[in-house]
């Protein structure tokens, strides 16, 4: 009897000990928040978000890594977060931020200008580490200085107005994530793994794995003992990889997962047949909200015949954003008329790209975009071009994470093939993607948002594509930009007239017209080719949650994978 | 009385006679018959449907998407219309030439694969039962290491890795993992057989290996190649649908793997559009069914004690 007892206490101290960290305890589904993630986690056992890799979108950055501040896309202000404030000198070359009091590290230790100058200090002396947001801060930020512990001043190497909301307002997708410098002084930030990892939210990491990440959440958060915050309701969020439309569909529709990523029109109308709890930021079609990264065909000005301006512009003749919008994205979404994303603050640039006389068309002229082709030597013979015994044909590479994308390339490649150019599409996973072909530009065409950037202002889209990022083929760009290695006469000019934007103060009258001088190099030489406007159709379970960003209750953009997934976060109530 | 004797020795007769035709033409088995009638009906419509219908309907944005078939309507309550008499997928293509140009491609890749395949089996178990020794070694251990191999596993990390592939890349691709086993076995015939009176006396009147092995044993082991040729076009298939189904197939190609993958990947079960998924679902169960009656058909050929006489 004993000895059975003494055996049985001694296997659960076994089972015990290997299941490791802190045992996970049962928590009711009602008090859990199950997100979806739309892919796999490469190296779970790796939080460095300087390195390449799904080291934030799980979790990471929505629960545990909170930003200083947070760009509210309804206002356009930017909401103070870990900061309290910021102060720019006259011309726009100091930044002085405010850091907010009480804020502690999960483990106790107080968060204060120490680990902001060190985290900035680590990005600018590293050149090893290569996420999108440490590459711009080493390109901006000449110094950082602790002026007192909830103090901190950057010095920029050239003016920039938009410094603040570029590296630590979430503007689009993340923002430079401060680290705790006792516990990352002593590492190398190349290769330091930071496990178990440590944030200032109000979650810690539970446990992780290549399909999902558990937070559950610490009762201790300093946002509910300073008055900041009240605790948010969840007890436990989960991002889950669904692996699909087909099953993150199921998985919404039967309640097992809260927010679903993106799905086609066609599957929220059955998800909602089945589940009338299930929302979108719409409440009718088309559903879906304007994402800020519009579509384009993002070409490489190095590989002939794409080295040719006239090539580039003749398939820019030949594609049908209609075509691509009623057939790939189910007509929930309008075509691109311009590189900007159609979004209200940004309609004086687009305005006036359009009145210089380079909006794109929504039809295709492909007997124009063929012209070009005739003119530079090409010869249609039976079904494709050819020039010195070799046929005209270009390899697409395109990310085989979501079907929009996927499909899109489809129809353009058969586009390119109707109008004789032997296009064929080559799908490749999200990480190979990302991480090899778009950054060392091992491609020829790809499909991608690159120009990403500008939400009400056109220099951080227009600053993407200028002669000083651009690098050889197989060297990585900084902070994937100008991957097209675009650098011809149009792209000197037109870098030119955008450096001599980046100091300007936002709001200038001066603007628009230099936008529109840009532009028309950039028309002439087509680095990319601008396709749709990017929606997102997010389905939302409320039966267990409510609290939602709907166009109706919009405190800000329903995206819940970026940084700013902390607010949708802190809106959540549970249902009655 | 003397009548009744007569037509009972006729009736006899008719039996026996019908009987001895059965002996006398086994190709004439009804599985046989039934099983090449579905495979020619979907070759069939692949030659037909080329010309009738037409076959750029297979290709992204050919007509609205997601129609449903005649007589059927879509979740939106949009009927099917004579425009496409199978509907249309979510990227609007055509259902039906999806059919025509994809059941043909699948088969092809089928009996390219196998035919290669087989061809290096034949070459090789030959070569092992009757020359022997060294060479026997050598293949043996070769096809039993190979056979020890997942194809699958091989194939998607390869075809990962190469991207965009066409038919008769990916039939030769399988073929390198369907020859091993009809090597083992034509191996284990050509040992029996080399011991058999004809072949000794083919020796011992001075024919040439390469004779004997290809002009007197070979035609004897005709049906039970074909019926092995068979089988190993239904491996092939399965294995080329199941890399089109994990999306590895050829990418502008239609096939009816990659059509169902597709129509997974796109949420048609949820939205009820069970034409996409179905129909090729069910051309493929036909040609299975199609694959294996022509299997159990030729056993009853060679094998006459399978006949139901």
């Amino acid at each position: 009897m004993t000895k059975t007892t003494k055996l049985l206490l001694s296997s659960a101290a076994v089972a015990l000990a290997v299941t490791g960290m802190a045992p996970a305890q049962e928590v009711a589904r009602e008090d859990t928040v199950i997100f979806d993630l739309d892919r796999t986690i490469r190296d779970p056992e790796n939080f460095n978000w300087f390195t390449p890799g799904t080291k934030r979108m799980h979790g990471a950055h929505q629960t545990m890594w909170e930003p200083l501040f947070i760009l509210n896309y309804n206002t356009g202000e930017v909401d103070p977060w870990l900061a309290t404030g910021f102060e720019a000198n006259a011309d726009s070359t100091e930044f002085t931020v405010t850091l907010r009091d009480g804020v502690t590290w999960s483990d106790g230790e107080a968060f204060n200008a120490d680990d902001v100058v060190f985290t900035v200090d680590m990005a600018l002396t590293n050149e090893e580490i290569s996420s999108r947001e440490a590459a711009t801060i080493r390109a901006q930020v000449a110094s950082v200085e602790k002026v007192d512990d909830l103090t901190v001043r950057f010095t920029l190497n050239a003016a920039n107005p938009r410094f603040i909301v570029e590296n630590f307002g979430v503007r689009i997708f993340g923002s430079f994530l401060i680290m705790p410098e006792h516990i990352w002084a002593d590492e190398n930030p190349a290769t330091f793994a930071f496990y178990p990892p440590i944030g200032t939210g109000p979650y810690t990491l539970t446990s992780v794995a290549t399909n999902r990440a558990i937070w559950d959440r610490n009762d201790d958060w300093w946002g509910a003992e300073t008055g900041f915050m009240d605790l948010p309701e969840p007890q436990r969020v989960v991002f889950l990889e669904s692996g699909g439309e087909e099953s993150r569909a199921q998985l919404i529709a039967t309640n097992q997962m809260d927010a679903a990523q993106n799905v086609s029109v066609g599957t929220f109308e059955a998800i909602q047949a089945q589940n009338s709890d299930v929302i979108a930021w719409f409440p009718d079609y088309p559903y879906a909200a304007a994402d800020p990264c519009a579509r384009q065909l993002e070409i490489n000005t190095t590989i002939a015949p794409w080295d040719s301006a006239n090539m580039r512009r003749a398939v820019a003749h030949i594609i049908d954003r209609n075509q691509i919008v009623n057939v790939a994205i189910d007509g929930a979404t309008t075509p691109s008329r311009t590189m900007f994303t159609e979004y209200g603050s940004m309609s004086p640039f687009i305005d006036a790209v359009i009145e210089a006389g380079y909006e794109l068309p929504a039809r295709a002229d492909a007997e124009a975009g063929q012209a070009l082709i005739e003119a530079e030597g090409w010869v249609r013979n039976g079904d494709y071009y050819e020039k010195d015994g070799e046929t005209l044909s270009v390899a697409i590479h395109v990310n085989s994470a979501s079907t929009e994308y996927t499909r899109t390339i489809d129809v353009i490649v058969e586009q390119l093939q109707r109008a004789g150019i032997d296009a064929r599409a080559v799908p490749v996973e999200n990480g190979v993607f990302w991480g090899e072909v778009l950054p060392f530009g091992t491609y020829e065409m790809s499909y991608s948002w690159l120009a990403c950037g500008s939400v009400n202002e056109p220099w951080a889209s227009m600053g993407r594509y200028t002669v000083a990022d651009v690098v050889p083929v197989g060297e990585r760009s900084p902070g994937f930009n100008n991957t097209s290695r675009w650098n011809d006469e149009n792209a000197v000019a037109y870098s030119e007239i955008v450096a001599s934007m980046a100091d300007m103060a936002l709001g200038d009258p001066a603007i628009p017209g230099m936008v529109a001088e840009a532009y028309g190099h950039l028309d002439a030489g087509m680095p990319f080719i601008p396709l749709v406007q990017s929606a997102k159709l997010l389905p939302f379970n409320t039966t267990y949650w409510e609290g939602w960003p709907t166009s109706e209750n919009y405190y800000n953009h329903p995206f819940f994978w970026w940084n700013s997934g902390h607010q949708i976060i802190h809106n959540l109530t549970r249902a009655e | 009385m003397a009548d009744q004797t007569v037509t009972q020795s006729e009736e006899v007769t008719a039996k026996q006679i019908r009987r001895m035709k059965r002996f006398d033409n086994p190709w004439r088995n009804p599985k046989l018959i039934w099983g090449a009638g579905i495979l020619l009906g979907i070759v069939a419509i692949g030659i037909l449907g080329r010309i009738f219908w037409d076959p750029d309907l297979v290709f992204t944005g050919s007509g609205m998407t997601r129609q449903a078939p005649v007589g059927f309507e879509n979740l939106r309550g949009q009927a099917g219309t004579w425009a496409h008499p199978l509907g249309t997928d979510g990227a609007g293509r055509d259902v039906l030439a999806l059919l025509i140009i994809g059941a043909p491609n699948s088969l092809f890749v089928g009996v390219l694969a196998s035919l290669i395949g087989m061809s290096i089996g034949i070459f090789l178990g030959f070569s092992a039962g009757f020359i022997r020794g060294r060479t026997d070694d050598v293949i043996r251990v070769l096809s039993d290491v190979m056979i020890t191999i997942p194809p699958l596993l091989i194939l998607v990390v390869f075809q990962a890795a190469y991207g965009d592939i066409n038919l008769t890349m990916m039939a030769i691709l399988i073929a390198a993992f369907v020859w091993q086993s009809p090597t083992r076995l034509i191996r284990a015939q050509v040992l029996s057989m080399r011991e058999s009176g004809y072949v000794q006396m083919a020796r011992l009147s001075g024919a040439s290996t390469m004779h004997i092995m290809f002009r007197e044993m070979l035609p004897n082991l005709v049906p039970y190649l074909f019926g092995s040729f068979i089988a190993n076009v239904t491996t092939s298939i399965v294995t080329a649908v199941g890399l089109e189904v994990l999306g590895l197939g050829p990418q502008r190609i239609p096939t009816l793997g990659r059509t169902i993958y597709e129509a997974i990947n796109s949420g048609a079960l949820i939205q009820n559009l069970w034409w996409w998924w179905g129909i090729p679902t069910i051309l493929l169960a036909l040609m299975f069914i199609g694959l294996l009656l022509i299997n159990l058909g030729l056993d009853e050929v060679s094998n006459p004690r399978l006949r139901k006489l």
